[in-house]
């Protein structure tokens, strides 16, 4: 973990906006997250949360407004950029790459810190083997992390849902990123699951790993967040603890719809 | 497939290159050596479409330039064949990176079509260019290659070179896919949006897989004009085009050797049904040809659509699920 910038906030965004044609997704969103911290960003369906990761991430380029990590900016900057820099992510839908093994979808989130080129690679010189089987360790190292080590080996597809889930977790943890953003990472797990993976965040946030979390699953963002972040229509409605936005009226009505 | 049985089977491949041409004729061994050299295309091939996911037609068209790059020179005596068959790699590098650069922008389809454009473009140019590339007839008068003053002549000289390259180019693409770099592939041709948050920057690694599979087809295209001593446009468009195609469905592109095992079979078949077909229907093989590899393909695709090396990769899958259940 890098403390380059001792103090001032690790993630700054503001004014942010990204417009798809006629269609404001995402409407001048501005706020902060301090180093260490567990932010959550809840809204309805169709509020822009998910367009909002994937601005910040650099997958799309905003209309306007600017992202800064770690006093560096990023807004505009294509993602692979943005993921050199210290940002790390999951997805909705996991986008686990299926060709390659558990293992192997680890060992990408270490490209970044890797270097061989296509002919060190190619001819295999010792240098490539040594840094494979540094990747190899490191991304065994995240396995353990999500514990699914056992799965290391085995094909994506054979996966259920819940393992799929960690499998993005590790992968982004591969990256060894400053700021950790998940995706909807309790969608569609049981129970028993949704509270394996709050064990784990507590862990990472132990680590000292900032982490952002797009998510609808209530009781878990209300049981992890440090603070919540309201989107509705695009635009922030709401911040605070989560108790000052379970009882924020403009939440109530963009939740509820508005008190006859 | 462990790891020692996986080292046996290669090592017995090794041996059997090595030993064929001492058991069989020069008929083989010319077989054989064709077999070399589109397999090392067909690899390339394969990689770029099946793995990165580069739906790519122009392959023939960097075995072309190649081959007319380093036979021109030759003829001309510029540089001698060794020599120009690596500014021809050099000279299709550039104009790989040149066009691929804005054309892999395309995705799916429109890179197919693009690409095809490309074929028909440089197949007409090299016939129409005739003070330079000898046009229709093609280039005649090639010199052998010599390296070293060590001359190329026999077919079994170019026998032992075409596989030194084919399974030169295997080993260095099984390296390469196994590797970071190899990863990176598969993942921005898994999913895009993925590979790219990982820290993979896409579009360079679809030039680097376009200009290095490129590379390797030139190559071929060298070693197969002088090995010839003879080029022509024709060899280089759509046929050959159709012929590697072919190759990879009948081998399975999802392997790396899939497309080797492709070539053998096809060019092996083709001298089958010559021989045998010559003595029922003289008159009728090359027809007989195009309608029983189109049936082929189509019994390949239906019956097998991982191809013969899908295949082959079951058989030992269920070997392994078979160990598993016993071990665990």
């Amino acid at each position: 973990m890098s403390a380059s910038v001792a103090d001032g906030p690790l993630l700054e965004v503001e004014g942010l906006s990204k417009h798809f044609g006629g269609i404001k997704a995402v409407q001048e969103v501005t706020f902060g997250m301090e180093k260490g911290s567990i932010v959550s960003m809840i809204g309805p369906n169709g509020a822009g949360k998910s367009t909002f990761i994937n601005v910040v991430s650099g997958l799309y380029e905003p209309n306007a407004g600017n992202v800064r990590l770690l006093g560096e900016d990023i807004g505009g900057i294509p993602a692979h950029a943005v993921a050199a820099k210290g940002l790390g992510r999951t997805f909705q839908l996991e986008e686990l790459f299926e060709s390659l093994s558990v293992l192997e979808n680890v060992m990408v989130g270490g490209h970044t810190r890797s270097r061989s080129g296509v002919f060190t690679c190619g001819f295999s010189r010792p240098s490539a083997r040594r840094e494979e089987k540094r990747l190899r360790d490191e991304a065994m190292t995240c396995l353990e992390e999500v514990d699914l080590t056992q799965r290391a080996c085995s094909p994506i597809s054979k996966l259920p849902l819940g393992e799929r889930k960690l499998v993005g977790v590790a992968r982004a943890l591969a990256m060894k990123p400053k700021l950790l953003m998940l995706d909807e990472p309790a969608g569609g797990l049981a129970a028993h699951e949704v509270d394996q993976l709050i064990r784990l965040v507590y862990r990472l946030k132990s680590r000292g790993l900032t982490i952002f979390i797009v998510e609808h699953n209530m009781p878990f963002v209300m049981s992890l967040s440090e603070r919540v972040v309201v989107l509705d229509e695009g635009k922030k409605i709401a911040e605070g603890t989560p108790d000052e936005v379970r009882n924020n009226k403009e939440v109530i009505k963009a939740y509820l719809g508005e008190e006859i | 497939m462990n790891i020692s049985l996986r080292s046996a089977v290669w090592f017995l491949i090794g041996i059997t290159i090595l030993t064929t041409p001492l058991v069989t004729g020069s008929y083989v061994i010319g077989v054989m050596c064709f077999v070399a050299v589109f397999g090392a295309i067909a690899v390339s091939m394969g990689v770029l479409l099946e793995q990165a996911g580069l739906f790519s037609l122009a392959h023939p068209t960097w075995f072309g330039l190649g081959a007319y790059v380093s036979a021109i020179l030759a003829v001309r005596g510029i540089a001698p064949p060794w020599l120009g068959s690596i500014i021809g790699a050099i000279f299709v590098a550039c104009s790989s990176f040149i066009i691929g650069a804005p054309l892999l922008r395309l995705r799916g389809y429109y890179l197919a079509c693009a690409t095809f454009g490309l074929l028909l473009v440089v197949e007409i140019g090299l016939s129409q260019m005739g003070s330079l590339t000898g046009g229709h007839e093609g280039l005649m008068g090639i010199p052998p290659l010599s390296i070293a003053g060590f001359t190329f002549e026999t077919d079994l000289h170019y026998y032992y070179l075409a596989w030194a390259l084919c399974l030169g180019c295997l080993w260095f693409l099984h390296n390469m896919m196994r590797s970071r770099i190899g990863r990176a592939i598969k993942a921005f041709s898994d999913s895009e949006p993925a590979a790219s948050s990982m820290g993979i920057n896409v579009a360079r690694y679809r030039l680097k897989v376009f200009v290095l599979t490129a590379v390797m087809a030139s190559l071929a295209g060298s070693l197969y004009t002088f090995y010839l001593r003879f080029t022509q446009p024709g060899i280089f468009g759509f046929p050959l085009l159709v012929e590697l195609t072919t190759m990879l469905i009948i081998g399975g592109g999802r392997t790396l050797y899939g497309p080797l095992l492709g070539a053998f079979v096809v060019l092996w078949m083709r001298e089958l049904l010559h021989l045998y077909l010559g003595m029922i229907l003289p008159r009728m093989t090359a027809e007989v040809d195009s309608i029983f590899f189109g049936i082929l393909i189509i019994v390949i695709l239906i019956f097998m659509p991982g191809g013969l090396a899908g295949w082959v990769d079951r058989i030992f899958g269920l070997r392994r699920k078979a160990i598993e259940r016993v071990g665990g």
